[in-house]
């Protein structure tokens, strides 16, 4: 019983998405929504990973194109693009991904550390990878995605 | 939050508003405009905030405001004479007060030292001021009037409450032994000046959480009291219920005052419970009410004292001097009951001020022998509460702040929403006479009033932030030794709560520089032949949309030379810039800029007027100086009155939708091709009537556009920046004029230059309302990087 509890509280669950053809996923009680892709209004004076902002219900929300972010190139943005609304912090901002796979039930001891290969980029903002079904999927780790707004702000 | 700080919570917010009275009256009492109900409702302010504090047991707050009170409560008897100094302390005190309170507030601590100098200063004035006016008080029975009322006054020494340390914290219920009451005289002597205070709590006095003791600590502050319990109406225990109220309280008060000072004590219970007072009568009578009270006690035991016989009675003609020879009276021989006396007794001459009844021959006094019924006494009526009302009685709610705003979002949304709908309208191609876009029509005005009305729910008067003035000058004046008048103007003025917020810091850093800088010593002036006190002017008005607030001082004025000087030496500009003396005024603005000899800790810093000028242009405001050597300066600051709504003008700009902010345009026009010129390598101005105004292309200085573009290709929006500087921006085409909803960029991305603020437009997207000023200073800024260093300085 207690077991079954344990194993429980441990369970987490994931979304797991698309860029380019390597697959990655996020928190699932991060994400707020998932709506599909409206031009974005873009900004001045901001890095090339910033899309612009969008208007979310009122609020102003910003898209960040995470291959941009990860160091792919810039996402080419079509009907099938996809915007992840995840909260961070108290910020909300949306992920432009290629497409949204599945979602995934994972314990912790599933996640991997990253091995040493990966460049910096990638090792900054991916948290762990999750082998499942032979796939390999890149926990993203959302908290590092955005103090750099700050910086760029100072 | 539980109950009880919640509670807490709302006595804090009425802390406020009465530590706002507080001021308020003590400032017109300076002022001389003060008249008596002045004094009544600082009084009562000081009263209010004490009891409170009781309640909540902040012991340091009640105990420093308890000495407070005592002070104005003489200050209100006329016992002290409101002097100009008195004020002056009083208004220290109210400081002082405040501060206890926040500290309260916050659970921090308060300067003890302060607080207890300050403790000693007021206490000192009451005993001086009674000391002198000790002797002229006819009243004064040597008992009460020797010693300070409240603490030191020898209680009488039965059925009386224990002396407490004179604000009640050490009261000790006492134990009441009922069977007692039989043998025991019902009360001490009912002298001269002795008022009979007869009150009966009502079971909604209980269920209001009110408690008849602090009542009757109150009472016993006013002077010694002796207190009677009237347990007639209790039951039996087989039906009592406990819930009810039963008992009653018949207080015997010796002290010379007002009725209405003790109706203030049962104000907060006002139809809670019967309050009967009887004013100081001559001996006679009182003498007889205790034997009445007394006879009705033996005639019916206190078990079962039903509705009593109808007991009349008339006063006895006793001499009032057998009284005054047996103050403790021998219990009385019981007497069933009076048999109305054949002679009136002389009416004796009146103990106070306060005309006693006159008791003669006139139909007597008619008692049913309650003890909560009331006694009738030819009395004249004594004014009742309604002089005690409060004079502004206005009936307003409470309402959390964050409702509105979640409301005043709603009704942006709303204001979106109907643009959206009218835009769809129009490209589906219906007619402007169609029914639905005349409805639409009628949407828009209903939204644009919903708009307005939600507004002014959230607008508050600038007194708010005016209010919290005074003690900074008065802090800032003690501190640099200069004597100092604050004059406010239109603090009825109404701005948006967001703005109000955002008022604090600025008017704070302009009074703080007027009063340091801008003021001479007294010595200086008196050698100038001006008034030794400085006055500083703090006005607020409405201007074109705008709210405009001026601080003025009539003190020695911008000293242009010294200032020219050390911005040259400060490099601020260069030794050989020819300025104009505005524009002089306005180098103090300039970051790094301070012309204090000292570095004090009011200001001078040299961090003051810029981060001040910064926080205003991050408002969408403007300030600036004006001064002439010898009369004073005048700082005006204007800001718009809301920071949720900005009209704008909405223009293309390389095929981006951007807001305008309105109040910064001139005037909009397409130029000819000769009306632009080269200056340098990069720049080009516009000759707009004569004058050469800079231009910059909106597109290029935001980075939409990296290529030239020929200004006549598109229209030029003359803008006025905050420093008074023109600028022409080059947009591609205009769309409108419309009013938008501002949106924060900054609460989920960061700030982004050259940009104040988004909005939303009729199509749903995201427009962003371009930050004129930061747009400007920017181009200037690039453009000296990259143009010749001598261009650079000639700017």
């Amino acid at each position: 019983m207690s077991d079954l509890k344990s194993n429980l509280t441990d369970r987490r669950e994931l979304i797991s998405f698309r860029i380019g053809e390597q697959e990655f996923c996020v928190d699932i009680m991060a994400v707020r929504e998932i709506r599909g892709w409206t031009p974005a209004t873009p900004l001045p004076q901001s890095p090339a990973f910033i899309n612009g902002v969008i208007n979310l219900r009122g609020a102003v929300l910003p898209i960040m194109d995470l291959a941009a972010r990860l160091g792919f190139a810039t996402s080419v943005t079509s009907a099938r693009s996809v915007i992840i609304v995840v909260k961070v912090g108290e910020r909300m901002i949306g992920l432009l991904v290629d497409a949204v796979s599945d979602i995934l039930m994972i314990t912790d001891d599933m996640v991997q550390v990253a091995p040493d290969v990966a460049c910096d980029r990638v090792r900054s903002f991916v948290r762990g990878l999750i082998s499942i079904d032979s796939r390999m999927i890149s926990l993203i780790a959302l908290d590092r995605l955005l103090p750099e707004l700050d910086q760029l702000a100072a | 939050m539980d109950e009880l700080e919640e509670i807490k919570a709302t006595f804090f917010l009425e802390c406020e508003e009465l530590l706002a009275d507080l001021e308020n009256g003590l400032l017109a009492m300076q002022s001389g405009s003060a008249d008596g109900e002045t004094i009544n409702a600082v009084f009562r302010a000081v009263h209010s905030v004490k009891g409170g504090a009781g309640a909540f047991g902040l012991d340091p707050l009640v105990r420093f405001a308890h000495v407070f009170e005592t002070l104005l409560d003489e200050v209100r008897s006329h016992k002290v004479e409101a002097t100009l100094e008195l004020v002056r302390e009083l208004l220290r005190a109210a400081d002082v007060l405040a501060d206890h309170v926040q500290a309260a507030r916050t659970d921090g601590a308060v300067n003890e030292a302060a607080s207890a100098q300050m403790a000693a200063v007021l206490d000192s004035l009451t005993v001086a001021g009674k000391a002198a006016t000790a002797a002229a008080s006819p009243v004064a029975a040597p008992p009460v009037a020797a010693a300070p009322p409240p603490p030191a006054a020898p209680a009488p020494p039965r059925a009386s409450l224990p002396v407490d340390d004179g604000i009640g914290s050490n009261f000790r219920p006492m134990t009441v032994s009922l069977a007692s009451f039989d043998a025991a005289p019902l009360a001490p002597p009912a002298g001269d000046g002795d008022w009979i205070v007869k009150f009966r709590p009502k079971t909604e006095l209980y269920r209001n959480a009110n408690d008849p003791l602090l009542l009757l600590r109150e009472l016993e502050r006013l002077g010694p009291i002796s207190v009677v319990i009237d347990d007639a109406e209790l039951p039996g225990l087989n039906e009592l219920n406990p819930e009810a109220a039963y008992l009653g309280f018949t207080v015997t008060l010796k002290a010379s005052l007002q009725e209405s000072a003790i109706r203030e004590v049962f104000e907060f219970v006002d139809g809670d419970c019967v309050v009967d007072i009887t004013p100081p009568a001559p001996p006679p009578v009182e003498f007889d009410l205790v034997a009445l009270l007394k006879a009705a006690e033996d005639v019916k035991p206190a078990a079962d004292f039903t509705p009593a016989p109808q007991v009349m009675f008339k006063p006895l003609a006793a001499p009032p001097l057998d009284l005054m020879a047996s103050p403790g009276p021998a219990t009385p021989p019981p007497i069933p009951v009076f048999a109305p006396t054949a002679a009136a007794p002389p009416p004796p001459p009146p103990p106070a001020a306060e005309p006693p009844p006159p008791v003669s021959a006139e139909p007597a006094p008619e008692f049913t022998g309650v003890l909560a019924a009331s006694i009738k006494t030819p009395a004249p009526k004594p004014q009742p509460a309604v002089a005690e009302a409060p004079a502004n009685a206005q009936a307003t709610i409470r309402v959390d702040p964050e409702r509105i705003d979640r409301l005043i979002d709603l009704v942006g949304e709303l204001v979106i929403n109907q643009a959206m709908l009218a835009q769809r309208v129009i490209e589906s191609g219906l007619a402007s006479s169609s029914s639905v876009a005349l409805g639409l029509d009628e949407l828009e005005q209903l939204t644009r009033q919903i708009q307005d009305g939600v507004m002014a729910i959230r607008a508050q008067p600038v007194k708010s932030v005016f209010q919290r003035m005074p003690r900074l000058v008065r802090e800032v004046a003690n501190m640099t030794g200069k004597q100092v008048r604050l004059v406010t103007e239109g603090e009825s003025t109404e701005v948006d709560k967001t703005v109000i917020e955002r008022l604090g810091e600025p008017i704070t850093h302009m009074l703080r520089n007027a009063i340091d800088h801008g003021l001479e010593t007294p010595e200086e002036r008196r050698a100038a032949g001006k008034p030794v006190e400085g006055t500083v002017r703090l006005a607020a008005l409405h201007r074109g949309g705008r709210i405009v607030i001026e601080v003025g001082d009539d003190g020695r004025g911008i000293n242009r030379k010294r200032v020219l000087a050390i911005a040259v030496e400060k490099e601020l500009i260069s030794s050989d810039a020819t300025l104009t003396d505005e524009e002089i005024d306005n180098l103090i603005f300039l970051p790094g800029f301070s012309t204090a000899k000292t570095v004090s800790d009011i200001s001078g810093r040299g961090v003051g007027m810029d981060v001040v000028r910064r926080s205003v242009q991050a408002l969408g405001g403007r300030i600036s100086i004006s001064s002439k050597p010898g009369e004073g300066s005048v700082f005006t600051l204007s800001l718009p009155l809301t920071l949720a709504v900005l009209d704008g003008m909405v223009v293309d700009v390389a095929g981006q939708t951007l807001v305008i902010p309105l109040t910064a345009i001139i005037e909009s026009l397409r130029p000819k091709p000769e009306e632009v010129k080269g200056l340098g390598p990069q720049g080009a101005v516009l000759s707009v009537r004569e004058s050469f105004v800079p231009l910059v292309d909106i597109a290029n200085a935001l980075g939409f556009r990296s290529e030239k573009r020929a200004p006549s290709d598109g229209v030029v929006l003359l803008i006025e920046a905050e420093d008074g500087g023109r600028a022409a921006l080059v947009a591609d085409a205009i769309q409108g004029q419309r009013q938008v909803v501002i949106k924060s960029l900054e609460s989920n991305y960061r700030q982004v230059e050259g940009i104040a603020a988004a909005t939303i437009l009729g199509d749903g997207r995201v427009a962003l309302i371009v930050d004129v000023d930061a747009l400007v200073a920017m181009r200037r800024r690039d453009g000296a990087r990259n143009s010749e260093p001598t261009l650079f300085a000639a700017e």
